[in-house]
């Protein structure tokens, strides 16, 4: 439960102050897996600091697990806990168990519960041949794996992953995600962050899309699509690079946002314009002399709908 | 104080140093050539010298053991990205910290047995304790008030954001300060008060009067360097308190810790 909530970092000597995170609200049910989606320099990483009690809110307020973040942080630790993404954050000279075991002290865990514990997270992250090497040996995948399990040694029931794919390859990605999903199975709550459009489709049941400390809009895939319905996609391909046409359709009246992609062999650009513009021939004519591959109406995709209200916030 | 995880963290500080036992090399450097030139310079002199020599040399070792392991404590997790689990954790940052800082202080003392040891067998010096008894007790004190600086250095040290440069600039002034390495009423004038606010000053002063025959110490005697060594490091725990107190907040308002 998330209201208005806002951060503002203060300037440090000369700079102005930074505002973060801009009266956003939300409410995430237990169980699900929900996304924070954005672009770079959101806030998606000061919202999620803010819910796992990592920094005190400016203002507004929220409450993970019926505690206020601000004040009862000590109880609400106890019950929650965060993976950020990327190598860092394990002792390397230990071993996988000896990280799990220490940080499993940091919780009061009973003796006999941890080792059992141990034991199952090592088998759930896919890691008991390797639990006794050290964590300098481990690869890049196992390395993320392993900071999940200690993630869960206090059997979390909020689970906040700040974007927890960021930088691998894609199998190892696709591991991980697998995984979040094992474990929102399991009855954990999991609140990710993530610029990547397709992993929040992929795996949220609901999203809310930030954009400059400022949420956008929120609901599942389906919702999303339906709250930018008044654009429509025309889709084109060229043999050429269109960036000359590009800059020229984005002055035209009618058009919400242009973007184009490289693609082997060929050019993508998908130009989202208003519902009731009639834009196709127009479109038409800035094209030729590209030689085109392919022009035509096309259903709005989530990428799309991300890249609508981004970019209108933006401006 | 949370006792379980104190253990813990002193078991961890443990592995990741017997994972790599030659750490210990650089900090016995220091005391073993203070213990040697000193030895040499004086070698047929016997008695008080060779033991403030001795002693000198293995409070050296502990010293530099707590500037450096302790000092690095928290700016190693930051650095290291475990910080972040550290504090979204229940757990007291402080209560981590002090495990390593007692683990830190043992090899630190085994740094100085090992001087002692090294000394009897070059040099033969034949010392023997006044009162063994009385010095155990002395140094098992010495010991508690270093660790308690170690908590300070550690959590002082990531505040400042300076962790290296402060501790190689302060290595040097420590030893002299301390009465390591002179007898502290040699020391000029200004730097007697110094001297006098770190806990272990008074430490060694008790120990070379329970150790040295005929040495009377800076003052107040055996008791009283033990008394106002006591009253120090509750001091310093106290201090220690309010800087982790100051890093929590920090990191809570600002997102970082060093603000100064
Ligand atoms: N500790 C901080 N102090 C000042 N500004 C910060 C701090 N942390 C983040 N910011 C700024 O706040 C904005 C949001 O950052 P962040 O929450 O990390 O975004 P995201 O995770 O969505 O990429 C960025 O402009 C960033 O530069
Ligand atoms: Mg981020």
């Amino acid at each position: 439960m998330v209201e208005e909530l806002t951060k503002v970092f203060p300037g440090k000597r000369k700079r102005p102050d930074k505002r973060a995170v801009d009266g956003i609200s939300f409410h995430v049910k237990r169980g699900e897996i929900f996304g924070l989606l954005g672009p770079n320099g959101a806030g998606k990483t000061t919202t999620i600091r803010m819910l796992s009690t990592m920094l005190i809110p400016t203002s507004g307020s929220a409450m993970v697990l019926g505690q206020d973040v601000t004040k009862d942080e000590v109880r609400i630790r106890r019950r929650i806990n965060l993976v950020s993404g990327g190598e860092r954050g394990l002792y390397y000279r230990l071993t996988g168990r000896q990280n799990l075991r220490f940080f499993s002290e940091l919780y009061g865990i009973d003796p006999h519960i941890r080792d059992e514990r141990i034991d199952r997270l090592l088998e759930l992250v896919d890691l008991k041949e390797s639990a006794d090497l050290r964590v300098e040996d481990y690869s890049r995948g196992m390395k993320q794996r392993i900071h999940i399990a200690r993630a869960l040694v206090n059997d979390p029931e909020v689970l906040f992953l700040d974007e927890p794919t960021l930088g691998l390859d894609p199998e190892i990605a696709r591991d991980i995600r697998a995984l979040i999903r094992r474990m929102a199975d399991q009855g954990t709550t999991i609140l990710l962050t993530t610029h990547y459009m397709f992993e929040a489709e992929e795996l949220c049941d609901r999203i809310a899309i930030i954009s400059n400390g400022k949420l956008v809009a929120q609901g599942n895939a389906l919702e999303l699509k339906d709250s930018v319905n008044n654009a429509t996609v025309i889709h084109v391909e060229t043999r050429d690079d269109p960036f000359e046409a590009v800059d020229v359709l984005e002055d035209t009246e009618g058009v919400i946002h242009v973007n184009y992609d490289r693609v082997p062999g060929r050019f993508i650009t998908r130009i989202q314009v208003e519902q009731s513009s009639d834009l196709l021939g127009d479109v038409n004519e800035v094209m030729r002399g590209l030689r085109v591959l392919r022009i035509g109406y096309d259903e709005p995709t989530l990428e799309d709908t991300y890249i609508t209200l981004v970019s209108a916030n933006e401006h | 104080m949370n006792i379980r995880v104190t253990y813990a963290a002193f078991r961890q500080q443990m592995t990741h140093f017997l994972t790599d036992p030659q750490w210990i090399i650089p900090s016995l450097i220091a005391p073993f050539m203070f213990t040697i030139v000193t030895l040499m310079i004086f070698k047929d002199v016997d008695g008080p010298i060779v033991l403030q020599a001795v002693l000198g040399g293995g409070v050296l070792g502990m010293w530099g053991n707590t500037l450096y392991s302790s000092g690095w404590s928290i700016s190693y997790d930051r650095y290291n990205g475990t910080l972040e689990p550290l504090m979204v954790s229940p757990t007291n940052l402080m209560d981590v910290v002090t495990g390593r800082s007692i683990w830190n202080t043992l090899i630190g003392l085994s740094n100085a047995v090992l001087v002692f040891i090294f000394a009897e067998l070059m040099f033969q010096t034949g010392v023997g304790l006044s009162d063994p008894l009385q010095f155990f007790f002395i140094l098992v004190i010495t010991l508690a008030s270093l660790a308690s600086i170690g908590l300070i250095f550690s959590a002082f040290f990531v505040l400042t954001r300076a962790s290296s440069v402060l501790m190689s600039s302060l290595e040097f002034p420590i030893y002299v300060v301390s009465g390591a390495m002179f007898p502290i009423s040699i020391l000029p004038g200004w730097a007697i008060p110094i001297s006098y606010i770190l806990a272990p000053s008074w430490g060694v002063d008790a120990m070379k009067i329970a150790a040295i025959d005929g040495y009377t110490g800076i003052g107040p005697g055996i008791l009283g360097s033990l008394g106002i060594m006591i009253g120090l490091t509750v001091l310093y725990i106290i201090m220690a308190k309010w800087f982790f107190r100051k890093i929590e907040r920090n990191v809570r308002n600002h997102g970082t810790i060093g603000r100064f």
